[in-house]
């Protein structure tokens, strides 16, 4: 899957998770900068990536992947194992 | 449902400006995905309205089944878990395991049921609540293997049984099948042991999505069928009787026939609970009968009504089935063997529901047979489905007797009808509602209630409800008509009018204006009348009262009634 893919697909997990989040600022966004992205919304936007990318996301990694740069850099790292 | 679709769903539900639709998910887990999946469930069933789904406080389940709902809350669903009834039955509390505490343990789940059960029947008078029971594994908290089915486990499990049968005697309560629950969603893939401990949500994605599922089924259940029209020939039996003669067909063990007695069991079932069933079947109608004549089977001749067997086409049988009942395709059911057959009616017929019945495949015959069940299947049966094959074939016959004009106040004066009014009969009669909102053709609006909204509608002291009973020489059509409304000094508000249409053609429509006209001592019935896609019979009715039909609210006075009602024949009794 290439970076773009996998930039877009994330792009509908955050949309689908912060639906009041602009489009402008899905890239940006991380839990400093979405106020909404709170327990349960972090741990419903990881079901949402598993869902979407067929992937399993350990919810150790919660804490990390805490932004849409880190999750995007997440997946891409995974895609490129399989 | 994907995780995602559901949240699309609700947001799409948010943003709609249909009316809300306040329900509470009672569980004593963070309800996280069960929650979104719940209700996107319950916004797919009602697109016009906004649900809204509260939930209680975490790991106080009995605390929020003993408050009083919110104002104008719908329904409660309670998705109970094993340490809802004792903490150590879950993964979040340290407090032991063990024989030491194995007795302890069951104890505390008897005494916990006990609580929930006098909360569920006291909230179940409000409104309607459905109970997914324990749907998680118990934890390897006993000293028996895992394999072994141990005393305290035995216990726990009679206990949790013996509540489920007691609340299920409650009118307003529903719960989730565990069989089927289970053949959606596997066992070992529903606790999110992780996510339980990281979050206090203990389901899988797919667990939440399942069980949501079933929830909001069952606080909006799908309107059931109303009749099925069968084939006769390798369906109702084994063989073709034109081709084998009618000993020779078959439908038990010793001939390999077994599936078709199966079927004919289904069938007959079906009628008793007031399915109204039908043949098609392009056969000799006086070999069919011989078929019918024979002792071994095991659905009765007199179950079938109309029996339409001839060479034409079926679509053509079922059309007249149709009319006969007076029932819509969309409320119907055909099953055939024959691929082709069931292509022609589909395509005359878009809306009926065409079933292939598998001769040769047990597996499918099965998957038949629950689908009917599921197609068909009430959760509360009413006196009216006892008679309503009778009813029909009775209606059938007055259709044939009766005439219009002159003729017609003869017949009617001889038919021994009696009018049974019954003011204001409890809420708690499902008939009622199950009228109100099942009814097309004789509908004042079209508007549709939920047993919550209903009971709304009486809160106010001048509020009536009328439900009207109906006999006559031909049989009893039972309960065939409500009427409810508001008194505003001389005028009579009436919003809600629904009748069975197998209650046309006898004049019941004007007995019930004369009934509230009398009743209530008014001058003025005003209508909330508002044209619907189906109410044609009942702009009909009003045409000669107004001079035209009419097209939004309107109103009847004494005065107009004594002019253009005609003669009425019934004997009229009352209720107290």
């Amino acid at each position: 899957m290439s970076e773009v893919t996998i930039k877009e697909k994330l792009t509908n997990c955050f949309r689908a998770v912060f639906p009041t989040l602009p489009e402008a600022s899905i890239p940006g966004a991380s839990v400093a900068t979405v106020a909404a992205w709170d327990s349960i919304a972090a741990i419903t936007l990881l079901h949402v990536v598993e869902e979407e990318f067929q992937t399993e996301v350990d919810l150790d990694r919660l804490a990390e992947l805490n932004s849409f740069e880190s999750l995007a850099a997440f997946l891409s790292a995974r895609t490129t194992q399989f | 449902m994907k995780l995602t679709e559901a949240l699309q769903t609700l947001r799409e539900g948010e943003s709609s400006r249909g009316t809300a639709f306040p329900v509470l998910l009672a569980c004593g887990f963070t309800p996280l995905h069960l929650e979104t999946f719940f209700g996107a469930h319950l916004q797919k069933s009602l697109p016009g309205r906004q649900v809204r789904v509260a939930s209680g406080l975490y790991g106080d389940l009995a605390g929020t089944l003993e408050r009083e709902p919110s104002e104008g809350t719908q329904g409660v669903a309670v998705a109970l878990e094993w340490p809802d009834l004792e903490a150590r039955l879950g993964y979040r509390s340290l407090g032991g395991w063990g024989p030491a505490r194995e007795a302890e343990i069951a104890h505390q789940v008897q005494a916990a049921l006990g609580r929930l059960c006098l909360a569920i029947e006291r909230l179940s008078h409000a409104v309607p609540v459905a109970i997914s029971l324990p749907t998680l594994p118990l934890p390897p908290a006993f000293h028996v293997p895992g394999w072994e089915a141990g005393k305290a486990e035995i216990a726990i499990r009679a206990d949790l049984a013996k509540f489920a049968s007691r609340v299920a005697e409650c009118r307003g309560v529903s719960i989730a099948n565990p069989q089927r629950l289970l053949e959606q969603s596997p066992l070992e893939r529903r606790l999110n042991l992780q996510a339980e401990l990281l979050t206090g949500h203990p389901y899988s994605v797919p667990h939440a999505n399942a069980v949501g599922a079933v929830l909001a089924r069952l606080l909006l259940p799908a309107a059931p069928k109303k009749g099925l029209i069968t084939d006769l020939d390798d369906t109702v039996w084994g063989g073709i009787v034109g081709e084998v003669g009618p000993e020779a067909v078959a439908w038990d063990l010793d001939n390999h026939a077994q599936l078709h007695g199966l079927y004919q069991q289904t069938l007959a079932a079906l009628v008793g609970q007031g399915v109204l069933l039908a043949a098609a079947s392009k056969n000799n109608s006086d070999t069919v009968e011989e078929v019918f004549r024979r002792e071994d089977i095991r659905l009765a001749r007199d179950k079938i009504f109309p029996m339409e067997v001839h060479w034409g086409p079926k679509s053509e049988s079922v059309g007249r089935i149709l009319e006969t009942w007076n029932v819509g395709a969309d409320g119907v059911v055909f099953i055939d063997d024959s691929p082709m057959e069931l292509a022609e009616v589909k395509a005359a017929w878009p809306g009926i529901d065409c079933l292939l019945f598998p001769r040769n495949d047990h597996a499918a015959a099965l998957a038949l047979f629950r689908t009917v069940r599921d197609l068909f299947g009430k959760r509360r049966l009413a006196d009216e489905d006892g008679f309503r094959l009778a009813s029909i074939r009775a209606a059938a016959d007055f259709a044939q007797v009766s005439h219009q004009g002159p003729q017609q106040d003869m017949f009617l004066s001889q038919a021994g009808a009696v009018l049974t009014a019954q003011f204001n009969p409890p809420l708690t009669d499902s008939r009622i509602l199950e009228l109100v909102n099942k009814t097309n053709q004789f509908n004042l609006n079209g508007v549709r209630h939920t047993e919550v909204e209903w009971r709304r509608c009486f809160d106010s002291e001048s509020s009536f409800l009328l439900l009207v009973y109906y006999e006559d020489k031909y049989g009893p059509l039972g309960k065939i008509a409500v009427l409810a409304g508001q008194r505003e000094d001389h005028t009579l508000r009436v919003h809600t009018w629904v009748m069975s249409c197998r209650a046309f053609s006898r004049r019941i429509e004007h007995g019930c204006m004369d009934l509230l006209f009398s009743h209530f001592d008014v001058d003025e019935l005003r209508f909330d009348f508002a044209t619907t896609p189906k109410n044609g019979p009942f702009r009909a009715c009003f045409a000669p009262f107004l001079g035209v039909a009419p097209e939004g609210p309107f109103s009847v006075t004494l005065t107009q009634f004594e002019e253009h009602c005609p003669r009425l024949h019934f004997k009229v009794e009352t209720i107290v």
